[in-house]
């Protein structure tokens, strides 16, 4: 997509200013806005409707925390792939954004042609990873890895590969793909897909392990 | 006196007044028992109701703190000792020299725990001896009898002070970690709901300032400046609350956010970087003299991005510019003439550790600085990372 028809963006922030520039930014850049919302409910009752590309979710909702934000629209519409944007970069927030499905993570201070530049990417199945976004995933796998939390973990716990240690690394000391792909000779394409992998291995363990706490907790007829 | 300690007292209060109560019951037990020993038994029922009578009101006034003044104090003390003294009166000098428990029995020590509780250790001594004292011109022919009386008086003025300090002070302490923690708690409201709002509006304003150009431009670089600054300060008062846990910790991630800036990322795991406080202040150092190290070289304007990863045996920080890097030879040249602030602050703080440092220059490309802490501080490390 991107080429043909327009991309369809949803903006959630409670903040009506920041809400309407973004559209406003959105707009002018070519995007189709087809809905805005200031709350997780109201995103959630319109979502299904407006079928959106891509959410720009603020995670500072008043009534609702982003996990559950970002839950319930994967729920309502899987299609639409959610872009956190935050004002107040609260690691443990973002985390579990992330881990409940979100594919990409941007400060609310980053410059318009990154953030437009964002919403391109995440709309063409890219994560858009900053290097913020890449120190969180490397911690949390390394959390996994040790079995810490309630949440899982230990020997059935997601591991990364080397390799993708590695490019993790380097995007969260501001290596920009082309500069790793330069210096590890790998194509553009690759070191994307292997940023793109450590977040499905996250977000797969964390399906898993949601399903697993259901059935434990008889929440789930069928697993 | 403070609330905390009357708070904390009040068991103790009650407990007394069940002592009481129950030593009564084994006055009267004694009293029945030696009766033979008594040359007015009539008498001796008497002091049994005074007592009975006395600790009825006792009970009553010291049910609240307001009541328990020095005189209601003094009066105890005085009345049990006058009952006690009353015994001579009562019962055959015979038994008086076998040492035959007076009729008071261990209701005596009522008033001393009143005093432990009320004033503290001293004040419990003090009227253990008063009473230790009054039953030993009572009896002094049996004096070993007298004399364990005595030591268990003043064990019990002195434990029961002691517990009751105790108490007071676990109170206070309570008290205090309960005021800590609302202030935290709604410092943490503050800094979600308020600074929130306040972040958005600086971030709007450096986005349309930046693109405004000329003097708004200005405007917005200031904005993103104290955006910056205030990010800080709410993630730093989030994720670094002071280290409860282990005695001695602190989280790392804590101490390097604040360097946070429009030129440098600091990006840092989710969950707390535990380091014992002297290794993390000095690793903090590093950074610190590191970042200082890429504006003094690469100018005000470079970039740099800082990474803090936490392993079971390990803890990295590394640094990165996106600076002309150094050439080759110029770091070791530089400190071989002992005048790189590198090799010194950066390398010789992590080798007094226990850890190692790193640097990494390609040109062209910026440097990189790897700082590796093991996190058993104190032992030599194993890993010797190729020296840059």
């Amino acid at each position: 997509m991107g080429q043909d028809a327009p991309i369809r963006v949803m903006v959630v922030d409670d903040h009506p200013m920041w809400r309407d520039a973004v559209a406003r930014d959105l707009t002018e850049a070519g995007y189709d806005v087809v809905a805005t919302a200031a709350d997780g409910a109201q995103a959630l009752r319109v979502t299904a409707a407006a079928r959106p590309d891509v959410v720009v979710l603020d995670l500072q909702l008043p009534d609702m925390s982003g996990v559950e934000v970002t839950r319930g629209l994967r729920a309502a519409h899987p299609a639409a792939r959610v872009l956190v944007l935050s004002a107040s970069g609260e690691q443990q927030d973002v985390l579990d954004a992330v881990k409940a499905g979100a594919v990409g993570y941007l400060l609310k201070s980053a410059a318009r042609p990154e953030f437009l530049d964002a919403v391109r990417r995440t709309a063409d199945g890219d994560a858009v990873f900053t290097p913020g976004l890449a120190a969180l995933v490397l911690g949390e796998f390394r959390r996994l890895a040790l079995g810490g939390g309630a949440d899982g973990g230990g020997a059935g716990a997601p591991r990364l590969t080397e390799r993708e240690t590695e490019i993790l690394r380097m995007v969260a000391t501001g290596l920009s793909y082309k500069q790793i792909a330069a210096r590890l000779t790998l194509s553009h394409r690759t070191v994307q897909n292997h940023v793109q992998n450590t977040l499905g291995k996250l977000h797969l363990h964390n399906r898993v392990e949601l399903v697993r706490y259901a059935i434990e907790h008889g929440l789930a007829d069928e697993p | 006196m403070s609330p905390a300690k009357v708070d904390s007292a009040e068991p103790l209060w009650r407990a007394i007044a069940v002592y009481r109560f129950a030593s009564i019951g084994y006055a009267v037990l004694l009293v029945v028992i030696h009766r033979a020993d008594y040359s007015r038994l009539g008498w001796a029922w008497v002091v049994i109701a005074v007592m009975t009578a006395w600790t009825v009101v006792t009970t009553i006034a010291y049910a609240h703190p307001e009541r328990r003044t020095p005189l209601l104090l003094g009066a105890d003390l005085a009345v049990t000792a006058g009952l006690l003294l009353s015994t001579a009166a009562l019962q055959y000098p015979r038994a008086m020299q076998q040492g035959v428990m007076p009729v008071t029995a261990i209701w005596v020590a009522g008033p001393v725990l009143a005093w432990a509780v009320q004033y503290g250790r001293r004040a419990g001594v003090i009227a253990a001896l008063i009473i230790s004292g009054c039953d030993f011109v009572l009896r002094s022919e049996a004096i070993t009898v007298v004399l364990n009386g005595v030591v268990l008086l003043l064990l019990a003025g002195v434990v029961v002070g002691h517990l009751a300090r105790l108490a007071a002070e676990v109170e206070t302490e309570r008290q205090h970690v309960i005021q800590v923690e609302a202030a935290s708690r709604e410092r943490e409201r503050l800094a979600r709901d308020i600074h929130d709002s306040v972040l958005q509006v600086l971030a709007l304003v450096q986005r349309r300032g930046t693109e405004a150009g000329g003097e708004a431009a200005e405007l917005g670089r200031l904005a993103g400046q104290q955006e910056a600054a205030l990010r800080n300060l709410v993630g730093g008062a989030l994720a670094g609350t002071p280290a409860t846990g282990a005695a001695g910790d602190v989280d790392l991630r804590a101490l390097v956010l604040p360097a946070q800036s429009e030129q440098i990322t600091v990006s840092v795991p989710a969950h707390t970087v535990r380091l014992k406080k002297e290794a993390a202040d000095e690793l903090a150092s590093a950074v610190r003299a590191a970042l200082d190290n890429v504006r003094r070289h690469c100018g005000e304007q470079a970039r740099a991005w800082v990474l803090v990863e936490d392993e079971p045996a390990l803890v990295t920080v590394t640094i990165r510019d996106d600076g002309p890097g150094i050439p080759d030879g110029r770091l070791a040249e530089a400190a071989s003439a002992g005048r790189l602030g590198v090799s010194h602050s950066i390398c010789g703080r992590l080798r007094d550790l226990g850890g190692s440092a790193t640097i990494r220059s390609i040109a062209g490309e910026g440097t990189e600085v790897e700082l590796r802490l093991p996190r058993r501080a104190g032992l030599p490390v194993a890993r010797s990372p190729a020296a840059g």
